[in-house]
């Protein structure tokens, strides 16, 4: 008996030890980051001297911030917005249809994510330089989306195809039995359901696009991006600046990861009540 | 007389201020087979997993084999259970289903093959199967494998939980068959649950009838059958009759009037009184099958009415009767015939037994 | 769910695949092909010259500095796997098996540390191993001595960082498998007498298998690629595979040799792939089609 009780124990101590060590570790540098925005001290040493809130002012004030970070809002945008469209048409080309070289397509949709990021990138950019040359035009941002679009589509296509897996298309066709158009029973049935889950998958598009670096840097060339930004910033010297660029999109970003779990969630719910809405 | 082999006083069980369980003493005899019978959500499961382990019971005391079970984990007591789901280990070969337990038991290789093939021999199982895996098996041979890996560390009590309830009427039937044979065979104590009474009926020496967390009645099959002590036992196993009827007391037993029945002499013996009965709100139970309509030898007792409605039901056929002055529809139940001979609408008489009467409290 | 058979003549399914397949051929496949071209190639005067010419792949073959780094590379990626993998067992079981009400507060947490930018994590990273930064800060405090801890621009400081950018994956896989194990399955070993201990070797962890695999490979692949995190933490001094493509396209405007070592590294991650789909496949048939 008490070998039971120890065993308990110890896989508790193993089990909520290591989550602990887990969260503790992923956020190490996110935390540190966060604090040194708020140094007093051109310096970034530890311990912080001083509390002070004037890089986030020097960073709106560097010259190249605005733009880059306009740019990357453009870009992310985007991206989101045919990430998910794409997406959710392959889902449903995916989970409701068959037909022939499915296989293929799938396979094919989702060999992207495999890719190292970075091979991704370059192998893109070599097309699209050999396209410039002979066509005489610079892709530039737009290299970048398409590069974003090709990595983050499978994303969105996982958490659609999910939504659509668990929909009850009985509900189809209870509408259709009452008299709806094809386009009805999607403007009344299927849309009001599915639209919590795929603007999850929107948020989720955003977030990757806007978080990622190997792809914008390789592609999106001279204009201004925030990844750039900061690359090059760093490179050349540290400054509290940074840490409070990264504060400021942690902040939106939190805030965004939350919206998506919560429309995730009201998805589920919408999908488990067998009732059409009131 | 030898201790039972399972022994619950005052049990009660607390999901965080939900009770499961009301104060449940039941003792179960060696050899004995057990059912627990009840809607969903009477605690009949909770009861069963508390047996096995998977659940703590709040306050009382369970002895299993004479010994407290209070935090002794499920892989230390002297039970097994079979499960809803079969719960099969989809990656392992039917052989290492089966020789699961022994081999944790650390059983030499030997003695592990032997009492393997012992299981198959006696869940009727062919050797081929031994190296399938069970997603390639039909159901009911799932079923038998599930209960071959629970017997084959012989344990004292077997529990079951609601193992049948899942499959079709014919599969049902023949484990239903199976587990009767079983039980005659091993001699091991089975506690099964169940929703279906029919079931328990046939399977089980005692059957223990929950509601609601409570234990309304524990008895033999017959005892349930022909004296339950509830108006929910009696109205659980199908239909029933329980006429209203006010009672008093007599030397022998009591005598009473009911509304809707004429009887020669209307009174019962003792034996017919539940305990706990309130004089003034009693019940008469009779069985559907008991009563006769327009029978040619008419017994004591008589009530008068119209057909409503009748269903064929096969071996039976079941008449709805509207009787003047009482509320409920009499159920009557007669021997099939190749034709109906009553239609709907029709007056008949009806009889029944004064000895075929019970009273229960309302 | 119905699945409706569709041909491709019907607009519907025009509609739903084209776009996609369309964005995959033009920018996907067939960048990749003209990479495989390319890396026929050779560069004069750092302009590609489009001969058909095996020298950049007889220059690939013969000089064992590349190979040096593939060797590297790929080390690096399986000892990444490794830790990913047993790191990311107990953090999914905890998630599946111990925090009911917790499971989605901390996948959320979880999720936003990954989403958030790469540079920038690595860049808190490098605040916190500095000389004078955030750890050194508290060992002192502690009494060590002074920058008593070194461990920035070592090649442990970059494994650190490929860890700290591949578990959630691991952690991710290995989650959905345990979340469709039956519990009923980890009680009726209970009841059959083994310990929590044998439960875990004999049931879980053989049902995790498939979680174990897609996670093992994905960070593994990814792992091939990955080079900004260990150049920063690792301070340059051993290069990896991606860091060495891109120079070959930064600074040394060898583009067909660029092509051609990146062939080499999708090459290698392509054929694991393969073979752990093979393994992953006959893992899955043993037990009867259970993924």
């Amino acid at each position: 008996m008490s070998r039971y009780r120890f065993e308990t124990h110890l896989a508790n101590v193993i089990l909520y030890g290591s989550v602990i060590a887990t969260l503790v570790f992923f956020y190490i540098p996110i935390v540190t980051l966060v604090a040194f925005s708020l140094t007093e001290s051109r310096f970034l040493t530890f311990p912080i001297e001083g509390f002070s809130l004037k890089w986030y002012s020097a960073l709106f004030a560097e010259k190249n911030f605005l733009p880059a970070l306009w740019g990357s809002l453009k870009l992310s945008f985007v991206v989101t917005i045919l990430s998910t469209i794409l997406g959710a048409a392959a889902a449903v080309a995916w989970m409701r249809f068959k037909f022939r070289f499915q296989r293929s397509f799938q396979v094919l949709a989702f060999t992207p994510l495999l890719f190292p990021q970075l091979m991704l990138g370059v192998v893109m950019l070599l097309w699209f330089s050999v396209l410039g040359n002979f066509f005489d035009f610079s892709m530039a941002l737009w290299s970048a989306v398409l590069g974003h679009v090709v990595y983050i589509t499978p994303f969105a296509l996982i958490i659609i195809a999910v939504q659509i897996h668990g929909f009850d298309d009985t509900l189809e066709d209870a509408a259709r039995d009452s008299g709806c158009s094809n386009w009805e029973v999607l403007r009344e049935i299927t849309i009001p359901i599915l639209w919590p889950g795929i603007f999850s998958a929107g948020i989720f598009a955003f977030l990757l696009s806007w978080g990622n670096f190997y792809l914008t840097y390789s592609l999106a060339g001279t204009s201004r991006t925030l990844p750039t930004f900061v690359f090059s910033g760093i490179a050349n010297g540290s400054s509290p600046i940074f840490p409070a660029l990264a504060t400021l999109t942690f902040i939106p970003a939190l805030i965004l990861v939350g919206l998506a779990d919560f429309f995730r969630r009201r998805a589920a719910e919408r999908l488990k009540s067998d009732t059409t809405e009131t | 007389m030898t201790a039972p082999i399972i022994d619950m006083k005052s049990l009660n069980k607390f999901y965080q201020a939900y009770q499961a369980l009301y104060d449940i003493t039941l003792s179960v005899e060696v050899g004995e087979f057990v059912a627990l019978v009840g809607p969903s959500g009477c605690g009949k499961t909770s009861l069963l997993k508390i047996l096995a382990g998977f659940e703590e019971l709040t306050s009382g005391t369970l002895e299993i084999e004479g010994k407290d079970m209070r935090d002794v984990p499920p892989s230390e007591r002297p039970t097994r259970m079979v499960f809803q789901k079969l719960a099969l280990f989809p990656h392992k070969t039917i052989f290492d289903n089966i020789a699961f337990p022994l081999k944790i038991a650390r059983l030499p290789k030997a003695e592990i093959a032997e009492k393997v093939r012992q299981m198959l021999d006696l869940m009727h199982l062919k050797e081929e199967y031994l190296t399938r895996y069970p997603s390639q098996l039909s159901g009911g041979e799932q079923q038998r494998v599930a209960l071959a890996r629970s017997m084959v560390s012989s344990p004292s009590v077997l529990l079951l939980d609601e193992p049948l309830s899942a499959l079709d009427v014919k599969l049902k039937k023949s484990l239903q068959a199976e587990l009767k044979r079983l039980h005659r065979t091993l001699g091991t104590s089975f506690v099964h649950v169940t929703h279906d009474l029919e079931e328990a009926m046939m399977l089980a020496d005692r059957i223990c009838v929950m509601k609601d967390g409570h234990v309304l009645q524990i008895g033999t099959p017959n005892d349930i059958y022909y004296r339950p002590a509830h108006p929910f036992v009696a109205g659980f196993i199908g239909d029933t009759n329980l006429l209203p009827a006010t009672l008093t007391y007599s030397q022998n037993g009591a005598n009473f009037t009911a509304q809707g029945v004429s009887c020669a002499a209307a009174a019962v013996q003792t034996t017919q009184l539940a305990t706990d009965l309130d004089a003034d709100h009693a019940l008469l139970m009779i069985r559907p099958e008991m009563i006769t309509i327009n029978a040619d030898a008419p017994k004591n007792c008589q009530m008068t009415g119209e057909v409503e409605e009748f269903f064929v039901k096969g071996a039976t056929i079941q008449y709805r009767v509207r009787v003047q002055g009482l509320e409920n529809e009499v159920t009557v139940e007669t021997p099939g015939t190749a034709e109906v001979p009553i239609s709907v609408g029709q007056t008949v008489r009806l009889n029944f037994d004064l000895s075929d009467i019970f009273v229960l409290g309302a | 769910m119905r699945i409706k058979n569709m041909s491709w003549r019907h607009p519907a399914l025009q509609i739903a695949t084209l776009p996609l397949l369309t964005v995959l051929v033009l920018f996907f496949l067939i960048p990749f092909g003209m990479t495989v071209l390319l890396s026929f190639q050779v560069t004069k005067l750092y302009q590609v010259a489009w001969s058909w010419d095996l020298t950049t792949w007889k220059d690939v073959f013969s000089h064992s500095y590349y190979w040096v780094i593939m060797a590297r590379t790929l080390k690096m990626a399986l000892i990444c796997v490794v830790l990913c993998v047993f790191l990311g067992l107990p953090v999914a079981y905890a998630l599946v098996n111990r925090l009911p009400s917790m499971e989605n507060h901390v996948k959320i947490l979880i999720v936003f540390a990954f989403l958030a930018d790469a540079i920038l994590k690595t860049f808190g990273w490098v605040l916190f191993f500095d000389r004078s930064g955030v750890l050194n800060g508290f060992l002192e405090v502690l009494g060590f001595g002074p920058a008593a801890s070194d461990i920035l621009f070592t090649p442990t400081a970059a494994m650190i960082a490929m860890v700290y950018n591949l578990l959630p994956y691991t952690i991710f896989t290995i989650y959905l498998s345990m979340m469709r194990i039956d519990r009923d399955l980890i009680a009726a070993s209970y009841d059959s007498g083994a310990s929590k201990l044998r439960t875990f070797w004999e049931i879980t962890l053989p049902l995790s298998k498939p979680g174990l695999l897609a996670g093992a490979v994905l960070v593994f692949v990814l792992g091939l690629g990955v080079f900004l995190e260990p150049k920063i933490m690792g301070g340059g001094t051993s290069p990896l595979a991606a860091e060495l493509i891109r120079q070959t396209f930064e600074t040394r405007v060898n583009w067909p040799l660029g092509a051609a070592l990146t062939i080499v590294v999708i090459g290698i991650g392509a054929l694991t792939l393969m073979f752990f789909g093979y393994l992953l496949i006959k893992t899955t048939k043993s037990q009867g089609g259970n993924t």
